[in-house]
């Protein structure tokens, strides 16, 4: 449904994407995570046909955002961290305004939205008496007014205080459900991006350093943290069932290895089994380990 | 119509905004000022003499009309520039300081229809603002002076005298002159305009603009520069008074609109160009 080939972008000479590409399947969340300059924003700046890339391009829908950006951004919603809306307006005008450049304004539906995002009462207030939260529902509502197939999310919950944060995702989430609508999600905030996203890819200095499903996190860590006395004999052991010494108390064994089987054969030879506590990877150790240099392999 | 849609959304956002309306209360505060200092006794022997000296008489001349059109033929270089500048430096450039242009740029729309958007509203509110200064003028000098009276019109940079004795001939010149200053000014809106679509910030896109005007207002003005003063765009954009000549010359009107609308074009074109190449990002 979105897909960016060879994206290259340059801002005075220095580089800011270097051959970034992705695909995301229709009705898939797919979350963008990189540190501030990593070039989150400027992929997304090009896949609106904000930013002119350099080489590459996104298609949407099979639509060329660089041949015919308004034919593929037709259904296509946005939502940006801070949205800068005409704050002297009501957010009715916004709307208003907004959507006549997306092909034309629909009382009717603007309403339902209105609704839907929990703004009924307050849509004609001006933009400026708005809180953050308010001005995050409005910015949904002018997304999704064009009844977009393609939602582009960056940082949309910033600043928003842990009521709303869970009140964003669920919508998020909800509208996956019930549209199968295909989420770009950029955000800072890893356990929101663990809780959305089904895949995610990292950026390090614009290069994609990973990309993985965030499901196989769990399912792909069969690491545990180890206690045993005594030490010596242990890693012929490991061996014979497949599994390693990958630091000083930590191992991993097989996917299909069964840790009983293990602790049966320690103590068989004499070997007591202080600990043995599985390892539950999350997506914050696995940003960090890549940030910090590693592959995203706990067991390097 | 999508575009008159988006065009009434553009106006909304224009005229909601507190500084679009500052130079309507800066003119009629202007205009009470003139029409009171016009009434004192050292205005009123100054024009007598400048009117006589001209064979004309007092009494007709002396009349809301000639007041409308002075007012216009001072004030809307000097002050009205600034307005214009003002607003059409703001146009584009203050929403992409804003970060409004990214939530327009989410939407399927092109550069250049945003622009032509925008262009249109600030035409409009150059047009209107004209035709807002010569009806409010002329109301306000009714106030003070009555309706009736012919019009004199002197303007000596642009070597143009001339005299209606009739109201209605006066009214007729005088609202045809008034289009010509609003399509005139329209070239002031066009530069500043083309300054906005530049990435720079809104005050410095009507610093540019007004730079650029008194710049070639300053440079006609010097003596050496007299045979080329039609070189100038200040001195085009005067063009507007040749339509109260007695005579009127349409191919001097002609070549005078034809240079003002072409380079509003390439104002337009240029900040098209520019407003294309840039890259919009948070």
């Amino acid at each position: 449904m979105l897909e960016a080939r060879g994206l290259c972008k340059s801002f005075s000479g220095k580089p800011a994407l270097d051959h970034f590409s992705f695909k995301v399947q229709r009705g898939e969340i797919y979350g963008l995570l990189g540190h501030n300059g990593a070039g989150k924003s400027t992929a997304l700046g090009i896949i609106l046909g904000m930013v002119t890339p350099n080489a590459g391009d996104v298609t949407i829908g099979g639509v060329s955002v660089r041949k015919d950006r308004a034919h593929a951004l037709a259904k296509t919603g946005a939502i940006f961290e801070a949205p800068a809306f005409y704050d002297y307006l009501s957010g009715w005008n916004n709307l208003r305004i907004l959507m006549s450049y997306s092909g034309g304004f629909d009382a009717a539906a603007a309403r339902t939205i209105v609704e839907r995002v929990g703004l009924t009462q307050r849509i004609h207030s001006k933009v400026r008496t708005y809180s953050h939260g308010m001005r995050q529902r409005l910015a949904l509502a002018q997304a999704l007014l064009p009844e977009p197939e393609v939602l582009l999310l960056d940082e949309p919950t910033d600043g928003l205080d842990p009521a709303g944060i869970k009140w964003f995702r669920d919508f998020i989430l909800q509208l996956r459900r019930e549209r199968g609508m295909t989420v770009l999600f950029n955000s800072h905030l890893l356990a929101e991006v663990e809780l959305m996203c089904d895949r995610v890819a990292i950026l390090r200095d614009g290069k994609r350093v990973f990309e993985g499903a965030v499901g196989g996190l769990h399912d792909e860590a069969p690491l545990f943290d180890v206690d045993f006395e005594p030490w010596d004999g242990v890693v012929p052991l490991l061996h014979t069932l497949g599994g390693a010494l990958v630091a000083p108390g930590r191992i991993s064994l097989p996917p299909a290895a069964d840790p009983a089987a293990l602790v049966e054969l320690l103590v068989r030879s004499g070997i007591r089994v202080r600990k043995l506590a599985p390892v539950r990877r999350s997506l914050e150790d696995l940003y960090m380990d890549i940030h910090n240099g590693g592959t995203g392999d706990q067991r390097t | 119509m999508l575009f008159f849609q988006q065009l009434r959304g553009e106006l909304h956002k224009l005229y909601a905004r507190p500084r679009s309306w500052m130079g309507y209360g800066a003119f009629l505060i202007m205009e009470a000022l003139i029409l009171f200092v016009y009434k004192l006794d050292g205005s009123q022997r100054h024009m007598r003499g400048l009117m006589e000296r001209n064979g004309l008489e007092f009494g007709t001349y002396y009349s809301s009309l000639t007041i409308t059109l002075t007012i216009m033929l001072i004030s809307m270089f000097l002050l009205g520039s600034i307005f214009f500048a003002l607003v059409a430096g703001d146009i584009v450039a203050k929403e992409s300081e804003d970060g409004n242009l990214r939530m327009v740029f989410a939407r399927p729309v092109s550069r250049l229809r945003l622009l032509l958007v925008k262009y249109a509203a600030v035409s409009i509110y150059t047009l209107s603002f004209t035709f807002f200064v010569g009806i409010s003028s002329y109301v306000m000098a009714v106030l003070a002076l009555g309706r009736d009276g012919g019009l004199f019109v002197m303007a000596a940079h642009m070597k143009v005298i001339a005299a209606y004795p009739d109201w209605w001939e006066g009214a007729s010149r005088l609202l045809v002159a008034a289009a010509g200053l609003g399509v005139s000014m329209l070239t002031l809106s066009s530069l500043a305009f083309m300054f906005s679509c530049f990435k720079i910030k809104p005050a410095a896109a009507t610093i540019m603009t007004l730079t650029f005007l008194f710049v070639d207002l300053v440079l006609q003005g010097f003596p050496f520069f007299k045979p080329y003063e039609s070189y100038f765009i200040t001195w085009r954009m005067s063009a507007w008074v040749f339509f109260l000549e007695h005579h009127r010359s349409w191919p001097k009107l002609f070549k005078a609109y034809t240079f003002l609308i072409g380079l509003d074009v390439a104002l337009f074109t240029a900040g098209w160009a520019a407003f294309r190449a840039r890259d919009f990002k948070t």
